[in-house]
């Protein structure tokens, strides 16, 4: 159940350029893909909230993991530890728990955020992680160094080929399905999202999308936030907030079309 | 003493001015984790169609300066699944007041049928000023005549209290409040959202997929509150006022404006107890200040206003 919740600041710290991590105390009790509506100003300017994922949350608190790209995350970057912030969640359905031993982790870039606490509660539940990080040069591939010793193999993929290789992130998935399909879950941007459920499908594996869309209550009340997919019913408009942000990968880019 | 907080929208009684704004609120399921919707004086449901209909295409929000537009495009399952919602929410006692929206005279009186065989409805609210539907919505709402028409049309068909949300997006907005007090409207609500639209200079391309969208947050509560004003002073039934209202003093201007009940929209985005704060907000004001109940003060700031109203030459400025 979503609640909304003041929590203090533990921690906050640049991890990689214009990459903040930060620990707020207390947990929101999140599975792995939920968010948290984030109240960056008590002003009403900027008005909404901003969706950001679950990078971690337990009994040492709640982390989250964001990019400042505009106005508000450059507002909740100057927060300082001690600061107490306002708090929306835990929202959306969150990825679905695999059936399988072995899964594919595929994230791009800030991407990782919600895929690092899928993998910390995948590998705490005994399965097999293949973490597959592509970004556009090396000081983007940024990871919570407690979580790379439980990975069963990370391969890092850079536009520029600074790190790993040289080239896109999921060209690397392929080495990985050759020898029969594995649930792929993945978060990045979209084209990125698009070239891996086309190349999962291609291996007939299933692979489940975390989208972003822009939100304005959170909770699946203004309808603001759609996505178009593609069901057996037909084209629907479906809610990013709560019927997602996690997709079966087919229904957000299908491809007969 | 606690004040007395109910007011009257025709026949119906409310517990209290304060309800979520139609298409705020979904049909009420989605803010019940936070608070008691019991508590509410009413709970407005999301704008219902006769057929089910998709909405606009994404991108459907924009954020602008303590605002926000909206082109939804009136995304709803259609009366028939809504129904059901309603007859939900009513069922745990909560007052449901529907937003009926239609493209032509035949949709509107297609929802109020289906909806009149149900107890679940306790009043309509006619949306006939919706900016984001290419045909009917806001164009229902513009002309005083195609206004009068409807309301009477609607009005033969059901003994509930029809309200009429005005839109904003008009010359003379008193004007079209009188002919639905005319043609037998009980209340009148407004305002709907104000006509905006907001470009994006990377892809130099209208932000918004439907190109326009409706403005409101606190952005349009001085515009909002002016409305209301001039509307409460041109008709005699009740007025429910919204547009921006963030907090009970918000709420509380609104009511001594003339509005007698409010609604809050894009507020509970910000915070999903807004509502429930107003209530108990509009309690404590009338407690302090010493009125005993919230109908003392609906109005109230016209009470001055009439001696400093116009200077000799009669144009209302000074
Ligand atoms: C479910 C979900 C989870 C997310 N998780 C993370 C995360 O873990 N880390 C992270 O860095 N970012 C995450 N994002 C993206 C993050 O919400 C945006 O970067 C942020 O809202 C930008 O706000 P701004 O004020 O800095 O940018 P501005 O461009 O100034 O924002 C203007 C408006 O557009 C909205 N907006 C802009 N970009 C996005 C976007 N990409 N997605 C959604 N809304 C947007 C803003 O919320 C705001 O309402 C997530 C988005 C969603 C939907
Ligand atoms: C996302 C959103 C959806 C809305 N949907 C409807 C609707 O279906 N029917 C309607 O009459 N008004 C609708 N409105 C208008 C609101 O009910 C209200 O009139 C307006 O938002 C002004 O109030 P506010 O500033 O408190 O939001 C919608 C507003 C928003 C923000
Ligand atoms: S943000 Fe309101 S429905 Fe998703």
């Amino acid at each position: 159940m979503p609640q909304k919740r003041v929590m203090q600041i533990k921690e906050h710290s640049l991890v990689a350029p214009d990459t903040w991590r930060m620990v707020l105390d207390g947990s929101v009790s999140a599975k792995p893909g939920q968010f948290v509506q984030v109240s960056v100003s008590s002003t009403y300017d900027p008005l909404l909230r901003r969706p950001i994922s679950v990078h971690d949350d337990g009994p040492d608190g709640l982390a989250l993991l964001y990019r400042t790209v505009g106005r508000g995350t450059h507002m909740l970057a100057e927060k300082k530890p001690g600061d107490n912030l306002d708090i929306l969640g835990p929202l959306g359905n969150g990825f679905p728990v695999p059936a399988e031993q072995k899964v594919i982790l595929v994230a791009g870039g800030i991407g990782a955020a919600p895929l690092c606490y899928l993998a910390k509660k995948l590998g705490e539940a005994g399965k097999q992680v293949i973490f597959l990080f592509g970004a556009q040069n090396a000081t983007q591939l940024y990871l919570p160094k407690t979580l790379i010793p439980s990975l069963t193999a990370l391969e890092k993929a850079t536009d520029d080929g600074s790190t790993g290789h040289h080239g896109l992130v999921t060209e690397l998935m392929k080495k990985y399905l050759e020898n029969g399909p594995l649930p792929v879950y993945s978060c990045g941007p979209e084209g990125m999202l698009r070239a891996v459920v086309k190349t999962a499908a291609s291996y007939n594996a299933q692979a489940y999308v975390s989208l972003e869309a822009r939100m304005a209550c959170g909770v699946g009340a203004c309808l603001g936030c759609v996505v178009e997919l593609s069901q057996k019913s037909g084209k629907t408009y479906q809610r990013v907030c709560v019927d997602g942000p996690v997709f079966p990968g087919e229904e957000v880019f299908c491809h007969g079309c | 003493m606690a004040a007395d907080l109910t007011v009257k929208i025709g026949n119906l009684t409310l517990k209290n001015p304060v309800m979520p704004a139609s298409g705020c609120f979904g049909y009420g399921e989605e803010y019940a984790p936070f608070y008691d919707l019991n508590k509410l004086g009413a709970v407005v449901v999301k704008g219902t169609t006769a057929k089910p209909c998709l909405g606009n295409p994404p991108i459907r929000l924009a954020e602008t300066p303590a605002g926000l537009l909206n082109a939804i495009g009136l995304q709803n399952p259609g009366v028939e699944a809504a129904r059901e919602k309603i007859r939900s929410l009513a069922q745990t006692g909560v007052t449901v007041i529907v937003n009926v929206a239609g493209h032509s005279v035949e949709d509107y009186l297609k929802v109020i049928e289906v909806l009149e065989q149900d107890e679940g409805t306790a009043a309509y609210e006619i949306n006939i000023s919706c900016p984001n539907v290419s045909a009917g919505g806001m164009a229902f709402g513009t002309d005083p005549r195609i206004v009068e028409s409807l309301v009477k049309t609607l009005r033969s068909c059901t003994a509930k209290p029809l309200i009429i949300k005005l839109s904003p997006n008009v010359t003379d907005i008193a004007e079209i409040a009188r002919a639905a007090e005319n043609a037998g409207a009980d209340a009148v609500s407004l305002i709907n959202t104000l006509l905006g639209m907001a470009i994006d200079t990377s892809s130099r391309r209208p932000l918004l997929a439907n190109i326009t969208g409706g403005l409101s947050g606190p952005a349009v509560k001085p515009v909002a509150l002016r409305m209301v004003w001039q509307v409460s002073s041109a008709v005699n039934i009740p007025v429910i006022g919204m547009g921006g209202i963030s907090n009970a003093q918000d709420a509380v201007e609104f009511l001594l404006a003339g509005a007698d009940a409010v609604a809050i929209g894009a507020a509970n985005f910000v915070n999903p107890t807004v509502c429930i704060e107003a209530v108990d907000g509009i309690a404590d004001y009338l407690v302090k200040n010493g009125f005993s109940s919230v109908t003392e003060i609906i109005g109230l700031a016209k009470n001055t206003s009439a001696d400093k109203k116009g200077g000799a030459c009669g144009c209302g400025k000074k």
